[in-house]
C-alpha cells in the first residue's frame, strides 16, 4: 500500500489550487467546444464568488471526478447545488456536456 | 465581521441545542429536491429552468448561427417553438416538448453610434458580456437587474428591470428591434416602422416571434459609488420616497424577523476606483437561514440574535464602472414572486406583507426586495403608463413556497399590482386584460404574427387564453 502510494506520487505531482486568472486563461483546444465553454460555463467556473469549482483546478475537481463521469454528467443535466440544470448550455448534447466536464476537471478534452 | 457572526451563531446554536427534533427538521429541509430524470424514456435530455421548478424534454434543440439560419428553421421545426435565453425565468414560460431555440450564437455588438449613444446588439448577448463590450465604446446601461446572467432577448421579453427613480426597465431604452416571425419573415420595427409590432413585442414573452437584434439607447459610461448599509426597517419605510429621490439607483432588502433592512444605493461619482470585495451576501443569507433553523418558533430570540450580528455592521462601499457593481453573483438558488405596484401603494403593501410573513410564515428567511421603476409605453410592459414600486419575495429552492400565493399575492393584487412576466404568479387572461389597457391590441398583433399559435406552450396559452 505504502509502495503503491509512493509510486502514484512519483507519477503525478499533487495538484495545486489555481487563481481566478489562471483558471480563466484556460480554453478547450477544439473550437466548437471552446465556443460552448465560453458562452455557457466560463462565467461561473472561473469566478470564486459563483461557488462553482474553478476550471482546471484539480484540488477542487479531483474529489468530484472520483464519483465517475456518468454521475457528473447526470449532475450537469439535472443541476446540482448552485448550478442549474444543463449548466446553462441549452444547445449542448450529453456528449458535449461530457467533453466540457472533462476539460473543466483538468482531464484534457 | 464574519467571524464575529459565526461566534454569535455558535452560541445561538448552543442556546437552541435542547430544542427537541430541531436537527431532524433541519436535515429534512436541507435535502435536495428529487428532480426529474436527466434523460427521458425516449432518450431526450432534460431542460430545466434555473430555479429547477419548470422543466421539459425538448424534441429538438437548435442554436442557429445567424438570422438567416433562424428564418429558415422557424417554419419547419417541431412545435411549440420556444426561444430560451439563460433559463432564468421562474415560471413555465419557456418549457417545450417541441423546439427549444437558443440564441446564444446571435451575440455581440453589431453596430454602434457614438453621437446618438446607441448600440445594436444580438439578442442572445448575455448581460454579463454586454457590460464590458459597451464600456469599450464608452456606453453603459444604468439599469441592470440583480444578476447579469440573462440574455438581452430574455430580459426584454419579461420586462426585466433594475431600480431607480426615473430609470426605466431595460426595454424602456430600446429604440428598434429585428424579429423573425414563426413563418420566417424578418420584421424590422421601431417607432416609425411597424410601430404596432414595436409596441406589442418590446415586452413580448417570446410570443410574437424571435427577436434577433435590438438597438439600445445607452448612457455615457460613468463611475458609480455603491453603498450597502444596514438600517432599521421602520425608519427606512418612512424615508423611502425621499431616499429614492436622492440616489440614482436605490433599492432595499427587508430582512424578515430582524427589524432590519439592507439599503443599496448607486450614485455617479468621480472618487477613485475602490473595487468591490468578495461576495458577502451569500454568507449573510446563509446566516439568516441558520437563525431561522435555530429560532423559527421563538421570533423574539431570532430578532435579538439578528440584531447582535447586524448592528454595527460597517457599510460596504465600492467605486467602479456601473456594470461591475449593479449586478451580483447570487449562487444560492431560489424561487421568486414579484409584482409591480402603482408607486403610491408600495410602502403600505410592503408593511402588510412583512406583518403577514412574520405572523404566519415563520420559515421564511430570504429578504423581501423593494425597487422603483419609471413608466414606459410598451403595451405589455408591467410599467406601462405608471411609475411602479416593485415587491419581490423569495424562497430557498429546496423549500415550499405556497405562502407566496396564499399570503403575499392577495396583497399585491389588492394593490393593483402587475406580475413580473418571468416570475411566479397565478394570473390568467381575464386578470391581465383588466390590468393592461392595450392587452386586446397586443393580442391582435400576436395573432397576426403567429396565427397557428406555434409559439404557444400551455403556460402562454393560459396567459393569452382568448388571444
Ligand atoms: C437569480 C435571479 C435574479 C433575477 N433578478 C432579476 C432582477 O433583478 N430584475 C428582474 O426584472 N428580473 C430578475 N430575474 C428574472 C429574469 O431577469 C427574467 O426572468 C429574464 O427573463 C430571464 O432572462 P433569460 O435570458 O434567462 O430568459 P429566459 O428565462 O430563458 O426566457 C424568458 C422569456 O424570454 C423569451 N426569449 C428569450 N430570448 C428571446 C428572443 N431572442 N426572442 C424572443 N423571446 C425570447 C423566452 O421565450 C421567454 O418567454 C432574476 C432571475 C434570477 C434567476
Amino acid at each position: 500500500m505504502a509502495l503503491a502510494l509512493a509510486a502514484c506520487g512519483a507519477a503525478e505531482a499533487p495538484p495545486k489550487p489555481l487563481t481566478e486568472a489562471q483558471s480563466a486563461a484556460l480554453t478547450p483546444a477544439d473550437l466548437r467546444l471552446a465556443a460552448l465553454y465560453e458562452r455557457s460555463c466560463k462565467a461561473c467556473h472561473t469566478v470564486t464568488d459563483a461557488q462553482a469549482p474553478l476550471t482546471g483546478d484539480r484540488t477542487q475537481w479531483d474529489p468530484r471526478w472520483a464519483k465517475g463521469e456518468d454521475v457528473l454528467l447526470a449532475s450537469a443535466i439535472g443541476g446540482i447545488n448552485g448550478m442549474p440544470a444543463g449548466g446553462q448550455c441549452f444547445e449542448c448534447s450529453p456528449a458535449d456536456l461530457k467533453a466540457l466536464i472533462r476539460f473543466m476537471a483538468g482531464r484534457g478534452q | 465581521m464574519t467571524t464575529r457572526r459565526k461566534i454569535l451563531l455558535g452560541s445561538a446554536a448552543a442556546v437552541a441545542a435542547g430544542a427537541a427534533g430541531l436537527g431532524g427538521r433541519v436535515a429534512l429541509r436541507n435535502r435536495d429536491p428529487v428532480g426529474p430524470p436527466p434523460i427521458d424514456a425516449e432518450g431526450r435530455a432534460l431542460w430545466s429552468n434555473w430555479s429547477g421548478i419548470a422543466h421539459s424534454y425538448p424534441a429538438r434543440r437548435a442554436a442557429p448561427a445567424d438570422e438567416a439560419e433562424l428564418a429558415r428553421l422557424l417554419p419547419d421545426t417541431p412545435v411549440p417553438i420556444r426561444p430560451v435565453g439563460a433559463g432564468h425565468s421562474f415560471n413555465a414560460i419557456v418549457p417545450t416538448e417541441g423546439t427549444l431555440l437558443s440564441l446564444d450564437r446571435l451575440s455581440g455588438i453589431v453596430a454602434s453610434d457614438d453621437k446618438a449613444m446607441t448600440a445594436t446588439v444580438g439578442a442572445g448577448t448575455k448581460l454579463s458580456a454586454l457590460g464590458p463590450t459597451l464600456a469599450e465604446i464608452g456606453q453603459e446601461m444604468i439599469n441592470l437587474p440583480d444578476i447579469d446572467k440573462q440574455t438581452l432577448g430574455g430580459a426584454l421579453a419579461t420586462g426585466t428591470h433594475g431600480t431607480g427613480k426615473g430609470v426605466p426597465a431595460l426595454h424602456g431604452r430600446v429604440t428598434g428591434m429585428r424579429i423573425v416571425a414563426p413563418d420566417g419573415t424578418v420584421i424590422e420595427c421601431n417607432r416609425d416602422q411597424r410601430p404596432e409590432v414595436f409596441d406589442a413585442a418590446r415586452v413580448g414573452l417570446g410570443a410574437f416571434g424571435v427577436v434577433s437584434q435590438v438597438t439600445l439607447h445607452n448612457w455615457p459610461l460613468s463611475r458609480v459609488k455603491k453603498v450597502v448599509r444596514v438600517v432599521d426597517t421602520d425608519t427606512l419605510l418612512d424615508q423611502w420616497p425621499a431616499l429614492a429621490e436622492q440616489h440614482r439607483n436605490a433599492e432595499f432588502l427587508v430582512l424578515p424577523f430582524t427589524g432590519k433592512s439592507a439599503l443599496v444605493t448607486h450614485d455617479v461619482t468621480d472618487e477613485p476606483v475602490l473595487p468591490r470585495g468578495p461576495d458577502v451576501d451569500t454568507d449573510a443569507l446563509m446566516e439568516l437561514k441558520t437563525l431561522r433553523d435555530l429560532f423559527e418558533f421563538t421570533p423574539a430570540l431570532r430578532r435579538r440574535f439578528a440584531a447582535h450580528f447586524l448592528d454595527g455592521a460597517p457599510p460596504e462601499i465600492a467605486v467602479d464602472e456601473g456594470w461591475k457593481l449593479l449586478a451580483n453573483a447570487r449562487p444560492v438558488r431560489f424561487k421568486e414572486m414579484e409584482y409591480h405596484l402603482p408607486i403610491e401603494q408600495q410602502v403600505a403593501a410592503l408593511r402588510e406583507i412583512i406583518a403577514r410573513i412574520e405572523r404566519e410564515a415563520k420559515d421564511v428567511f430570504f429578504p423581501i426586495e423593494a425597487r422603483i421603476v419609471a413608466p414606459d409605453d410598451a403595451w405589455l410592459s408591467p410599467f406601462n403608463g405608471r411609475e411602479s414600486g416593485s415587491i419581490a419575495v423569495h424562497a430557498y429552492y429546496k423549500e415550499a413556497n405556497d405562502w407566496m400565493f396564499d399570503l403575499v399575492e392577495p396583497v399585491l393584487r389588492e394593490a393593483s399590482g402587475r406580475p413580473h412576466w418571468g416570475k411566479l404568479h397565478s394570473l390568467a387572461a381575464p386578470d391581465l386584460k383588466a390590468l393592461y389597457p392595450m392587452f386586446a391590441e397586443a393580442m391582435a398583433v400576436r395573432r397576426s404574427l403567429d396565427p397557428q399559435g406555434r409559439l404557444l406552450n400551455p403556460f402562454l396559452s393560459r396567459l393569452f387564453a382568448d388571444g
